[in-house]
Parts: structure tokens; C-alpha cells; sequence
């Protein structure tokens, strides 16, 4: 594992009208590293992901990666530089097959990555190649923005929810996965409502609440944080 | 990837070496003009519409706004009539440069937006204040042009390119990737697809192929008014050929056109009233029970077409 | 001149902000722009013309049959196709054509029960007096028409403020999903919309004549543009806003007509265009950008 921080966020504050989104957030990522964020509901995890994949820009703070500054640079550019991610609510070209959804991310982001086949196989979407992307149902959509993400290439790579309806062996397979890319040098910020996915992924967890990082560590130290307790038990 | 080509090629050539024939078996060359003219511009909205998802309801302005460049470039500039056409299609693509912050809209309001501007060059183009240029709403005559044949292989031409031009667009990266910002612009950006660029080639490409088509059409029928070729009906029969047929395709507004302006032409011209309602109900029909035009009906079972 | 200017640009407005003030009520409830708006109107402007040429009804009059009349269209239509067409892949592109489809049935109904001669109300209609208001001469049929307009926007006030079926109306306005999920009945609420939406439409269509000039059959669709730029340059989806966008589209038109007439025609459309690409949202609105 590099030592030189991949991706740095310093000081984010995202405001929607009055509300802060974010709130000063900081965190850093080195090449090959698996971050979990989680947090209650409406905490700024998504929005976190946004701001870095440049949906968002925020009102302060930056955002550095391979130590570029990189705050308002376009979602095309950051899917060029090898950013990418995936949708909460999975967002595929509906009317367009599987694979060409890939082809796409193959031929516009222009990066070198593994072979669309292995990339439909990594994902056990083969047998639906042909199919228009609109008929799978919403875990395989899912499913099929990983592949799409992975298809350009990244080494910097946001996933938004996973792990939501898949069964607990599906879960585990896609827990090896998730270690693969990492091990085969990608970064990894994963938002997660699943605790035990998250567990079995990685130590290196951040609590966030109303915008805020409240609690940095390994899951099991975070239980026993009383803060982080607090704010999951609404108290 | 080589069968969809192959079967696009053909569509190509049975169209164009129907128009090229036609003319000799039955004499009326001009409702042939009129046929090919609609393709064309039909093929212009399903690069918009169909590719894209941006309704042009004012994509007649660039029609109007080729047949008046190429006209004025041949009287006043006195170019010869083909460069002219040229010309006309080039004021095209300067207009849709100039409007290309529509693209900002999405849905209606682009439809809308569209509309309005076409309404404003027209009556830009047709006030009396403009008579010294533009001849005002008195029209344009090009009688001292005229030769309908060569027009007539001209539009033959002008026909051959778009058909060209759709058919690599339903065959390439390009095409695909306009899909994708048809479905949602944000996973297109994701993807490394150059969401404006790639929209604003789309735009510019149709007003291009509105721009030639006119210019044609001007030379074609030589003496003409703004009324006729700021015609709201146009940008109409050019959508609906296109929705009938199905977009996105290159067979749809070949079928499209053939259908309803072979129909158009056997009650439409005298009796336009109960053209108009008939026009009226398909489009409804159409909305309620064929909202993906009448190839989707073999699209369904799992055909490809063209 | 420039007081006449500015009092014929109020009451030509007020008129203007009945024209599009359906619209905008449709289609801030349904998010559809109703493409057949114009023909509505027209078909407003037509019952009444015959109930006056047939039977003397006075315009004034009419207004109110072909608000009752439209109501119960307006449902109807809404009951037989909208339900289908908000089930659709694409809601908002595909509604745009369905009522494009009934703007061309209408208008080639008209064509073929109503001919195609341009007809006309005498102005003497709604009363021969001539108002003198600051020194200015106007004629009854202009200030009747106006003070009509304004009752109508009066009770689309009442309905909207003042009744229980407007506070569901204005939920729906404000979020369709959580209206449904308070137990607003969509569809109901939806359907009165629609037939209050086309009332209105027709009830300007009985005073259309004494503002836009004769009738036709084709009239529609440059109507429907023109009230589209009166909602847009108000604000879309409020109807209340309509209005202001009423007013100043009546009150630029009155002096252009004034002052550079050749270039009137081009108004509605530099407005439209202009507010379209620098406030879509409209000159109040704060919402509201993807339908």
C-alpha cells in the first residue's frame, strides 16, 4: 500500500439553501484502500460522493486527487481521470442493451481496464448481455453500474449502496469482489447501510452525522463510542 | 456488427433507387421532390427526437431558414444555385449555433422554446421593414434559376447524404453515445461520454440537413413566400412521419413518410380538412396504443431493424 | 397616447391573464403542457358566437354555459385518456403530442362544422357605452370583457384558497407524491383541474372576439404560443402568477401596436424565448424546471 494519498478531501461544505449538507468534512485515500462511510439517514454520505464525482460543487473546501485539485472539474473529466462510481437508485441506459451500456464506458472514458466479458462475467450479467438494460430488475441495474463504473477504467471508485437486496450469500460473493478491486490496486469509498457487509470489508469506517464526522475507526471500536451510539439509537 | 450495416445499406438503396426511377414511370416529378424533401427532414428530427429525446417543433426555421439563404445567395450574391443550397445549409447551422442555449431546456420547454424561435425568424424574414433584402412577406422567385431536373438529382443527393449520415449514426459509437444522454445525461457524463458536445453535433447536424433541404426546395419550386416555407406544418408532418414509423431507426421514417404522405397525397390535398382530422386521431391512436411507431411492432418479437 | 397605451395594455392584460391562467392551472396540477389550449378557446369563442347570432345571448352570458360546459369535457378527457398516458415510459414528451393529436381533431372539426369563414361578434355585444376613464375614451365591450376576466381570476382565487378541493389542488401543485400518500384523491382532483383548466379557456374564448378579432378555425394554435409565453413570463405551475404575466404581456403588445407596429408580431415570441433561456422558472417562480 502507497503512502501518498490518493484522493483528499479538505474542509467540504456542501449547503442546499439553509441546510449543510456537509459540514466541514475531511478524509483522505490511498490506492488499494477500502473506506466505509456510513450514518443515519440524511447524514451527507451520498451527497459526500456527489461532490467528490463532481455532481456537486461545494461551497468550500477542495477536493485533491493524485494531488490535483480537482473541485470543479465536469463528471466526464473526472470519469477521463479515472474516477467513477455507482447510483443509490441505480441509473443504466435503459434503452440501450447491457452490453452496450459497457461499449460506451469502454469507448469514451478511453482507459485501459479488464475485458468487457470479464467485466459482464465479474458481475453474472453474461447471460442478460443482449437484453435491453430497462428489463433487469433493480439489483442486476445495480450490478450493472458497477460494471459500467468499472468499464472506465477507475482507480478511484464511489459505491452508493450495494449491498441493499441481495441475499446473504450474494452478499458474500460480492464482498470478495469488492477485495479483488481493491487488491488489484483500485480505491474504495463504500457507503453502506449494511454493517456486517462493511465489517467484512474493511476496519477503516467513518461515522458521519448531520453533515459531520463524528467517529473514525474499525466498526467494533465505533459500538462502543458513545456518540455514534447516540445518533443510531435517535437519542 | 457487419448484419446491421448490411441491412441499413439496404433500405438506402431501395429508397433512393425508388426515387431515382419513379420520376420515368410516373410522370409527376414534383410529388416525388415533396416525398424526398419530407424524408429528409423526418431523418432530421430522428437525429434530434429519436437520438437525442429533444422535440423540435420549431425545426422548420431552419428549413425556412436554408430555402431564404440560398435564395438571397443566388439573387443577390448571384451564386450559382448548387452553392447556393450550400450556403443555405451553413445559415442554418449558423442559426442553431446562435440557438444552441436551448439545448439547456429539456422536454417541453425545449419544444416550446424551438417553436417560439422559428416564429421569430419568420416574422423576422417576412417584415415589410426588411422588404429591400428579404423582399418582405412578397416571397422570393428564382424563375431565372429554374431547371427542376437538376434540382430534382440535387435533392436525389442531398437525400443519399442524410440517409448516409442516419445510418452511421444507428451504426457508431456517436449514436450510442447520444442514447446514453437520452436516457440520463449524468451516467452519460459518467461513462466519459462529452455530454454538450456530443448534443450540440446532434443539433447542428439536423439544422444542417433542415438548412440543405431547403435550399433545395427553393430552387425546386422557385417561387415561394415565407408563409410557405415557415410553414408550422412542416416541422408537424416531418415529426409525426417520424413517431409513425419509429424513431430512433432508419427504416421508421421511410415508413413513416411513405405511409402517411402517400395517404396525405391520395385525400390530404383535397379534402385537407378530414386529412387533418384522420392525422389528428392516428396521433392520438398512436400516443395511446403505439407510442414506439409502427417498427416497434416487429421490434417486439425480437427482429432487429435497420 | 401614452395614457390610452397604458390603460387599453391594463385591460387587453387582464384579458390576456384569463387566457393563459387554465393553462398554467393544468399544468401545474399534471405538469402537462396542453398543446390543444388555443382550441379550446376557439371552441369557446364559436359557442358563443352562435348562441348570439342563433339566439342573442349576450357573451357575457356565455361565458358561464361554456364554463359548465367545458367542466364536464374537460373531465371526461381527463378520466378517458390521462390516467393511460401518466403510465407511460415517457409522461411528459408523450402528453405533449396526445394533445397535439386533439388540438389537429378539434381544429378539423371546426373546419368541417364551422367552415372556414372568419366570423365575428358585433363589439356592441356586451354594450354600446363608451367609458371615460382618465380622459380616455374605451368602449363598454373592452371594460365589460375586462371586469369579467378580473371575477373569473377572483374565483379561480376562491377556488384555489378558499376551498377544501383547491387546498388538495395546491398539494398536488406542490408535491403529487406526498398529496397521494396524505390521501388526496390525485385523480379527482386532477379531473376537476382539467375541466376548471378548460372552463377557463373557453370563458376567454367568449370574450376572445372583442380582443383578438375574428374567428377561425385555426385560430388555436398561436393562442396556445401566446399563452404560453403570458404563463412562463409569470410563473409556471402558479396560476395566480399568470397575472402579472398577463399584464405585461398586454401592456408591451398595447405598445408595440402604439409605437412600432411592424413589430408587434414578434412580442409573444422575444418574451417567450428570452424568459425561456434566462428564467425558465418565470419572472416569480422559484421552482419548477423539469416537468
Amino acid at each position: 500500500m502507497s503512502h501518498n494519498p490518493l484522493l483528499v478531501l479538505e474542509k467540504i461544505v456542501k449547503q442546499f439553501g439553509q441546510f449543510r449538507a456537509l459540514d466541514g468534512v475531511s478524509l483522505s485515500l490511498s490506492p488499494g484502500e477500502i473506506l466505509g462511510l456510513v450514518g443515519p439517514n440524511g447524514s451527507g454520505k451520498t451527497t459526500c460522493i456527489n461532490v467528490i464525482a463532481g455532481l456537486y460543487r461545494p461551497e468550500e473546501g477542495s477536493v485533491f486527487f493524485n494531488g490535483n485539485k480537482i473541485t470543479k472539474y465536469s463528471l466526464t473529466k473526472m470519469a477521463h481521470m479515472g474516477i467513477n462510481r455507482t447510483f443509490q437508485v441505480p441509473k443504466p441506459f435503459k434503452s440501450l442493451t447491457v452490453r452496450e451500456n459497457l461499449i460506451i464506458a469502454d469507448q469514451y472514458a478511453k482507459r485501459p481496464h479488464q475485458p468487457l466479458e470479464e467485466l459482464l462475467d465479474f458481475v453474472g450479467l453474461t447471460a442478460y448481455a443482449s437484453r435491453e438494460a430497462g428489463s433487469l430488475n433493480s439489483s442486476q441495474q445495480k450490478l450493472l453500474d458497477l460494471a459500467r463504473a468499472l468499464a472506465t477504467g477507475p482507480s478511484l471508485l464511489l459505491i452508493d449502496e450495494l449491498a441493499a437486496g441481495l441475499n446473504p450469500s450474494e452478499l458474500d460473493k460480492m464482498a470478495e469482489k469488492i477485495k479483488h478491486l481493491a487488491e488489484s490496486g483500485i480505491a474504495i469509498l463504500l457507503v453502506e447501510h449494511l454493517l456486517g457487509f462493511i465489517n467484512s470489508l474493511t476496519k477503516r469506517v467513518i461515522v458521519m452525522n448531520a453533515g459531520k464526522e463524528i467517529f473514525e475507526g474499525d466498526l467494533e471500536s465505533a459500538a462502543k463510542n458513545p456518540e455514534v451510539n447516540a445518533v443510531y439509537l435517535g437519542g | 456488427m457487419r448484419k446491421p450495416l448490411i441491412s441499413g445499406g439496404i433500405v438506402f438503396l431501395i429508397v433512393l433507387l425508388f426515387f431515382a426511377i419513379m420520376p420515368s414511370v410516373y410522370s409527376n416529378e414534383d410529388l416525388f421532390f415533396q416525398a424526398m424533401v419530407y424524408l429528409a427532414l423526418a431523418q432530421g428530427v430522428n437525429i434530434l427526437y429519436g437520438f437525442t429525446g429533444y422535440l423540435p417543433f420549431g425545426y422548420v426555421g431552419f428549413f425556412g431558414t436554408g430555402a431564404y439563404a440560398a435564395s438571397l445567395c443566388i439573387t443577390l450574391l448571384h451564386f450559382p444555385p448548387v452553392l447556393g443550397i450550400i450556403a443555405g445549409g451553413l445559415a442554418s447551422v449558423v442559426l442553431s449555433i446562435l440557438l444552441s442555449p436551448l439545448l439547456r431546456l429539456s422536454g417541453a420547454y425545449f419544444a416550446i422554446g424551438s417553436l417560439a424561435a422559428s416564429q421569430m425568424v419568420y416574422y423576422i424574414v417576412s417584415n415589410p421593414s426588411l422588404q429591400n433584402i428579404t423582399n418582405g412577406p412578397y416571397g422570393i422567385n428564382l424563375e431565372s434559376v429554374y431547371q427542376p431536373h437538376t434540382s430534382y438529382v440535387t435533392m436525389i443527393v442531398i437525400l443519399a447524404l442524410v440517409m448516409g449520415v442516419v445510418i452511421y449514426i444507428r451504426n457508431s459509437r456517436f449514436g450510442l453515445s447520444l442514447q446514453a444522454i437520452r436516457e440520463d445525461p449524468v451516467s452519460a457524463g459518467m461513462a466519459g461520454v462529452h455530454v454538450v458536445r456530443q448534443r450540440a453535433i446532434a443539433w447542428f447536424l439536423s439544422a444542417l440537413i433542415a438548412g440543405l433541404v431547403g435550399g433545395a426546395f427553393a430552387w425546386h419550386i422557385s417561387v415561394f413566400y415565407p408563409t410557405t416555407v415557415f410553414d408550422l406544418n412542416i416541422s408537424i408532418f416531418a415529426i409525426v412521419f417520424t413517431l409513425f414509423g419509429g424513431v430512433t431507426t432508419v427504416l421508421g421514417p421511410v415508413l413513416g413518410m411513405f405511409v402517411l404522405y402517400g395517404f396525405y397525397n391520395l385525400i390530404g390535398i383535397s379534402e385537407p380538412q378530414y386529412f387533418q382530422l384522420i392525422y389528428g386521431i392516428l396521433i392520438l391512436l398512436l400516443v395511446l396504443f403505439l407510442p414506439s411507431g409502427i417498427v416497434s411492432i416487429v421490434k417486439r418479437r425480437g427482429h432487429y431493424v435497420p | 397616447m401614452l395614457v390610452y397605451t397604458v390603460i387599453s395594455g391594463i385591460l387587453f392584460g387582464l384579458f390576456c391573464s384569463l387566457m393563459g391562467i387554465g393553462l398554467n392551472l393544468i399544468f401545474g396540477v399534471m405538469r402537462f403542457v396542453n398543446l390543444a389550449h388555443g382550441d379550446f378557446l376557439m371552441l369557446g369563442a364559436f359557442g358563443a358566437y352562435f348562441a348570439y347570432t342563433l339566439y342573442g345571448i349576450s357573451p357575457a352570458i356565455s361565458v358561464v354555459i361554456n364554463m359548465i360546459v367545458m367542466i364536464v369535457i374537460g373531465a371526461l378527457i381527463y378520466y378517458a385518456f390521462v390516467p393511460r398516458l401518466l403510465r407511460s415510459r415517457d409522461p411528459e414528451m408523450l402528453s405533449l403530442i396526445f394533445f397535439f393529436g386533439i388540438s389537429q381533431v378539434i381544429e378539423a372539426l371546426s373546419v368541417i362544422f364551422f367552415t372556414n369563414n372568419p366570423r365575428s361578434i358585433d363589439w356592441s355585444a356586451l354594450g354600446t357605452a363608451n367609458y371615460q376613464l382618465f380622459g380616455q375614451s374605451f368602449q363598454e365591450s373592452w371594460v365589460v370583457s375586462a371586469l369579467i376576466s378580473v371575477i373569473a381570476i377572483v374565483l379561480v382565487y376562491f377556488y384555489l384558497y378558499h376551498t377544501k378541493l383547491g387546498y388538495a389542488t395546491r398539494a398536488v401543485m406542490g408535491s403529487l407524491d406526498e398529496a397521494a400518500s396524505s390521501g388526496i384523491n390525485v385523480h379527482r382532483v386532477s379531473a376537476w383541474a382539467m375541466g376548471i383548466g378548460l372552463a377557463l379557456a373557453a370563458a376567454a374564448g367568449a370574450l376572445s372576439p372583442f380582443f383578438l378579432g375574428s374567428i377561425t378555425p385555426n385560430m388555436g394554435s398561436d393562442i396556445t404560443t401566446t399563452s404560453f409565453s403570458i404563463i412562463i413570463i409569470g410563473s409556471l405551475g402558479n396560476p395566480l402568477g399568470t397575472v402579472i404575466g398577463g399584464l405585461i404581456y398586454g401592456l408591451s403588445s398595447m405598445f408595440m401596436q402604439s409605437y412600432i407596429p411592424s413589430w408587434a408580431n414578434l412580442v409573444p415570441y422575444l418574451l417567450l424565448f428570452l424568459i425561456l433561456l434566462f428564467k425558465p422558472s418565470g419572472l416569480l417562480g422559484k421552482v419548477v424546471r423539469h416537468a
